[in-house]
C-alpha cells in the first residue's frame, strides 16, 4: 500500500459520519449486521444498509452524476432505481507544494472530458468493489467464489438458496476497499453492457423537482454570517475610500472590510477590488451595501469601451500591423494568383457572459491554520487549492464541500467567489458565507473573448479549397481559432493572430474558442463554396473526405477522423431533408464542427419574420461522441448546446463603456425563451464503433452558429457577417 | 404590527423588514430553498411562487403585501410522497439538467395549466417567460403538455 492511496482512503473515509474505519489488511471474519462504510470511493453503505453510489465529477448540468451512476452501476450489478447517487468528496492528495491534486479519479467539469477521463477507472474501481463484496461473501459462507453472483446489489448463490444484500458484507469488505488494486481486476467487455448505452433519466430529477436544497447556494452551516461585496465596477479598477456610516447603522450589520483587487498590476483579474459587508442575515448585508459610499479608481480602463476594442479588432483584421504566425504551409500568393474563385470576407462578434442562472457563493469558515468551504465548484482540486492559497495554507488543511451547480459554462471553474469568501472568514469567528448578486455575476465575469477575422480563401477549377488565409484578431492571445481546420489542412495556408490588448479578463466559455470559431471557418467554407458555384454540403463533403485525421497527442483525447465529418453532414441532410423545396421565405442551413475530438453537424430549417427576425422551427443533429453512456443524457446536452448557441448568436452582448460592464441583469442582457426555441429538434447519436466516450457537453453548440447563420442566408441572401443577429440582421 | 400569512399551509407571522423580498423569507427564514434565487428583478423567474394560487416572482414581492396571503412553493407542491403531474411529468421528460430554474417553471407551469388546461405551442410560448440557462426548452414544452394530458386523463 502506498501512502498516496492510504491518505486518498482516509480522506474518503473522513466525510462518511457513519463510515468504521478498519485499517487492518487482515478482514474481519465473522460480521453479519451492517455498520456501513465505503467499499471503494464509489460505493457507500449506511447503517441502515442503504446503498449509496458516490460519483467522482461535480455535476453542473451537464450529467456526470447520471453518466458516471451508470458506469458504477453497470460493473457493481446495482440498480440505479434502487440506490442513492451521491457526490464524492474530494479523494486526491496533496503535492509537495502543498496543493491538491486529483488522485484515482480526475474530479473536474471541464474540456467535456469529464465521461473519458474516467472511463477506466471508474468501472475498474466498481469492479473491484462487486469483488471484494463476492469475496467476503464466499469466505462468510464458506463457498467457493465462483458459486455466488451479484445481481441488483445483492449476493446471491446461484444454485443455492442463500441472498443477501450488498450491506451485509460491506464492513467485512471495507478492511480491504484502502487497498484500491484495481489492476487486474477484468471490467465488461461493450458486447456485455447492460446500464452503459441505455437512456438513463437525471438520478437527482426528484431532488430538483421537489426543490431539495442540493446547490452551493442552498447550503447553510450553524452561526454563520453572511457577507455581501460591493465590487469595483471599473475592470481592473481599485478602490480609493470609502465610508461605511450608513451601512454599518443598518440592524445586524458586523462590520465591513476591504478586500485589495489582485493581481494589483493590471493583469488576469484573481480577485476583485471591494468592500465587504458582514451581518448576521443576507438580506441586512444585501442592503448595508447598498449604503455603502465608495469611491473607485476606475483611470486604468477607462478606454475599454466596446465599440472602441472592435474598432480595434476590426483595424487589426485589415493591417496586420501585430499580427504572429501561427501556421503557414505552401505558397498562399501563388495558390490565390492560380484560384479559379477566391472569398476575402471579415466576420465579428462581440463579448458573451456566462450568466450562470446560480449566482456565485461559497461559506468559508477558518479555524488558526484550518478551513472548511463549501461550495458549487467546477473543480474540487482548484475550488482547494483557491482556498489554501488564499489563506496561505496547505491543501492538506482544507476540508471542502462540493455541491451542484446551477450551471457553470466554465465559469464555476473560477477561483475568485471561493478566495472572497476564505479572505473575509479569516477575520471572523463564525462561518462566513459570501452570496453573489446577479448584477455581480456578469460585472464580474470572466466572460468568452471579443474578436474579429478576416478570411480568405481561394478555390481551384476543379471546386476544391486550395488556399486558406485566416487572421484572427482576438481580445486573448489565443491562436486556437486560427489553427482550427482547414488551418490543419488545406495545401496552402497562413493562419495569424494579433491580440488586442484590453482589462477583460476572460476565462472559459462553453467551447473556448471552439464557440465563434466555427461560426467563422463554417460561414466562410460555406461563402467560398457559394463563391465556386457549389452547395455547401457538396463542398464540404469532399473537403472532410480528402482531409485525413488531426493527430490528438494527449489521453484522454483521441484522434479526429475527418471522414466522420462527412458522415455527419450527410446523416444530418439526409434526415432533415436538406435541400428540398422551401416556402418562399423559408430556409436550411447546415455546419459541422469538432469540439475536442468529438463532432457534431446541424441542419437549421427556419422561416424569416419580416426582413429583421426569424423563427428556427427545426433542427437536425447528427452527432458523434463515440461511444454513448447515456443516449438521453447526450441529447439532453446536444439540445442544450443548440439552445445556448442559437441565444448567444442572436442576442449575446455584453457591453462596457468607458471600462464599466453596464449589460447586468437579464434586462440588458438578453435571454431566449421557450417562445424562441425550436419546437423539433431531431438528434441522431452516430455510432461508428467506437470502445470509448469522447465527450459530449459543449460539442453541439459551435456548429449550431453557422448552421443557423448558413440557413439565415439560404432563407433571405443575407450573409451574418456580425453578431449578435438581433442587431445584424 | 406583524404581517400574517401561511406557506404551504402552515401560518406565519412576519416582523422584520417589510421591504425585503418575499424570496428572502423563503429562503433565508423560513427554510425553503427551494425557490431560486437568479436575477432579483423579476425577469428570470427562478423565483416563482403561488400567491394566492397566482404564480408570482417572489423576488419582487415585498412582505409589506402578504398580510392573509396564502403561499404555495415547490416545497409545497407534492402531497406526501405523490408528485404533482406537473412534477410527474418533468421527471417522465427527463427535464432537469443542472435544474436550478426548474422549480420556477414547475410554479409557473401549474398556474398556467389552471388556466390553460389544454394549451396550444402559441399558449405554452406566450405563457412561460421562466429562463433556463441549460436551453432545456424543448424538453418543458413536451413535459407541459404531457402534464396537461395526465391532468385531463385523471
Amino acid at each position: 500500500m502506498t501512502n498516496l492511496s492510504r491518505r486518498s482512503f482516509l480522506k474518503t473515509s473522513t466525510a462518511a459520519a457513519t463510515l468504521t474505519i478498519a485499517l487492518s489488511n487482515t478482514p474481519h471474519l465473522i460480521a453479519q449486521a451492517t455498520q456501513g462504510g465505503h467499499v471503494t470511493p464509489c460505493l457507500r453503505v449506511d447503517e441502515s444498509g442503504n446503498i449509496t453510489v458516490c460519483v467522482p465529477i461535480p455535476d453542473m448540468g451537464q450529467g456526470m452524476i447520471t453518466t458516471a451512476a451508470q458506469m458504477i452501476a453497470e460493473e457493481l450489478s446495482v440498480n440505479l432505481d434502487d440506490v442513492n447517487v451521491e457526490l464524492m468528496p474530494f479523494i486526491g492528495h496533496t503535492n509537495d507544494q502543498g496543493r491538491a491534486e486529483f488522485g484515482r479519479f480526475y474530479q473536474g467539469a471541464g474540456g467535456s472530458g469529464s465521461t473519458a477521463r474516467i472511463w477506466y477507472e471508474m468501472r475498474r474501481t466498481a469492479a473491484y468493489a462487486k469483488t471484494l463484496l463476492l469475496e467476503t461473501a464466499a469466505r462468510q459462507w464458506r463457498v467457493p467464489r465462483a458459486s455466488l453472483e451479484a445481481r441488483n446489489g445483492e449476493i446471491i448463490e446461484t444454485y443455492g438458496t442463500r441472498k443477501a444484500s450488498y450491506a451485509a458484507f460491506v464492513s467485512d469488505a471495507n478492511g480491504k476497499a484502502h487497498e484500491i488494486f484495481t489492476n487486474g481486476v477484468e471490467t465488461k467487455p461493450v458486447s456485455k453492457f447492460r446500464v452503459i448505452g441505455k437512456d438513463q433519466r437525471n438520478v437527482e430529477a426528484r431532488k430538483i423537482v421537489t426543490g431539495d436544497p442540493i446547490f452551493g447556494l442552498d447550503a447553510d452551516v450553524p452561526d454563520m454570517l453572511h457577507a455581501v461585496i460591493k465590487r469595483c465596477p471599473y475592470l481592473n479598477g481599485t478602490m480609493v475610500s470609502y465610508d461605511d456610516t450608513a451601512a454599518k447603522a443598518v440592524p445586524g450589520v458586523r462590520g465591513t472590510m476591504a478586500i485589495s483587487r489582485s493581481s494589483s498590476d493590471g493583469a488576469q483579474r484573481t480577485i476583485a477590488a471591494g468592500v465587504a459587508v458582514i451581518a448576521d442575515s443576507l438580506w441586512q448585508a444585501k442592503k448595508a451595501a447598498e449604503l455603502l459610499d465608495i469611491q473607485w479608481d476606475g483611470s486604468i480602463s477607462v478606454d475599454d469601451s466596446s465599440t472602441t476594442i472592435h474598432s480595434k479588432c476590426i483595424a487589426q483584421t485589415k493591417d496586420g500591423s501585430s499580427v504572429r504566425t501561427a501556421v503557414q504551409t505552401g505558397d498562399i500568393d501563388a495558390a490565390f494568383e492560380q484560384a479559379t474563385n477566391t472569398i476575402d470576407v471579415t466576420y465579428d462578434h462581440p463579448t458573451w457572459a456566462h450568466t450562470c442562472l446560480e449566482p456565485h457563493s461559497c461559506i468559508a469558515h477558518v479555524d488558526n491554520d484550518k478551513v472548511e468551504i463549501w461550495v458549487s465548484h467546477q473543480f474540487m482540486d482548484s475550488a482547494i487549492n483557491a482556498a489554501a492559497g488564499a489563506l496561505n495554507i496547505s491543501a492538506d488543511n482544507v476540508k471542502a464541500n462540493f455541491y451542484r451547480m446551477g450551471t457553470g459554462f466554465g465559469r464555476k471553474a473560477e477561483g475568485d467567489f471561493v478566495i472572497e469568501a476564505c479572505i473575509i472568514a479569516k477575520e471572523f469567528d463564525a462561518p462566513i458565507k459570501v452570496t453573489w448578486s446577479r448584477e455581480d455575476e456578469m460585472e464580474q465575469d470572466y466572460p468568452n473573448h471579443m474578436g474579429a477575422y478576416r478570411v480568405r480563401a481561394a478555390t481551384d477549377e476543379q471546386g476544391k479549397l486550395s488556399a486558406w488565409h485566416i487572421r484572427t484578431a482576438l481580445d486573448t492571445g489565443n491562436s486556437t481559432i486560427a489553427r482550427l481546420f482547414p488551418s490543419d489542412n488545406a495545401p496552402n495556408v497562413l493562419a495569424e493572430g494579433a491580440r488586442i490588448p484590453n482589462n477583460i479578463s476572460r476565462g472559459a466559455w462553453r467551447g473556448p474558442s471552439h464557440n465563434t470559431g466555427a461560426w467563422v471557418i463554417q460561414s466562410a467554407l460555406s461563402e467560398a463554396a457559394y463563391s465556386a458555384g457549389l452547395d455547401p454540403l457538396d463542398f464540404m463533403t469532399a473537403l472532410y473526405n480528402d482531409a485525413g485525421t488531426l493527430k490528438s497527442p494527449t489521453w484522454p483525447y483521441h484522434d479526429v477522423d475527418y471522414r466522420r465529418h462527412s458522415i455527419l453532414l450527410r446523416k444530418a441532410a439526409k434526415e432533415a431533408g436538406y435541400g428540398k423545396e422551401m416556402p418562399d421565405g423559408w430556409g436550411q442551413g447546415i455546419a459541422v464542427h469538432h469540439t475536442f475530438v468529438s463532432a457534431c453537424a446541424h441542419v437549421v430549417d427556419l422561416e424569416m419574420i419580416g426582413d429583421n427576425d426569424y423563427r428556427v422551427h427545426k433542427v437536425t443533429s447528427a452527432i458523434d461522441c463515440g461511444l454513448a453512456v447515456n443516449p438521453l443524457g447526450i441529447r439532453a446536452q446536444v439540445e442544450s448546446g443548440i439552445m445556448d448557441g442559437l441565444c448567444a448568436a442572436k442576442y449575446g452582448k455584453l457591453v462596457f463603456e468607458a471600462g464599466v460592464p453596464i449589460t447586468n441583469n437579464f434586462d440588458t442582457y438578453q435571454k431566449m425563451r421557450i417562445d424562441e426555441a425550436p419546437p423539433i429538434v431531431n438528434i441522431h447519436i452516430m455510432d461508428f464503433g467506437d470502445t470509448e466516450p469522447r465527450g459530449t457537453g459543449e460539442v453541439s453548440l459551435p456548429p449550431i452558429i453557422p448552421a443557423l447563420t448558413n440557413a439565415i442566408f439560404a432563407a433571405s441572401g443575407k450573409r451574418i457577417r456580425s453578431l449578435p443577429i438581433s442587431e445584424n440582421l | 404590527m406583524a404581517i400574517s400569512f401561511t406557506i404551504n399551509g402552515a401560518r406565519r407571522s412576519f416582523n422584520g423588514d417589510e421591504e425585503m423580498p418575499l424570496l428572502w423569507h423563503l429562503r433565508e427564514e423560513a427554510g425553503l430553498k427551494g425557490t431560486k434565487f437568479g436575477c432579483g428583478i423579476g425577469q428570470c423567474g427562478a423565483c416563482t411562487v403561488h400567491l394566492d394560487g397566482d404564480a408570482v416572482r417572489s423576488c419582487s414581492v415585498p412582505m409589506s403585501s402578504l398580510d392573509g396571503a396564502s403561499i404555495t412553493t415547490i416545497e409545497g407542491l407534492a402531497e406526501g410522497d405523490d408528485l404533482h403531474p406537473v412534477q410527474e411529468a418533468w421527471i417522465e421528460e427527463d427535464v432537469p439538467q443542472c435544474g436550478y430554474c426548474q422549480a420556477g417553471q414547475i410554479m409557473a407551469t401549474v398556474a398556467f395549466l389552471k388556466d390553460t388546461p389544454n394549451p396550444t405551442d402559441d399558449d405554452i410560448n406566450n405563457g412561460i417567460t421562466n429562463l433556463c440557462r441549460c436551453g432545456t426548452y424543448y424538453r418543458i414544452r413536451k413535459a407541459i403538455k404531457r402534464a396537461a394530458e395526465n391532468m385531463q386523463t385523471a
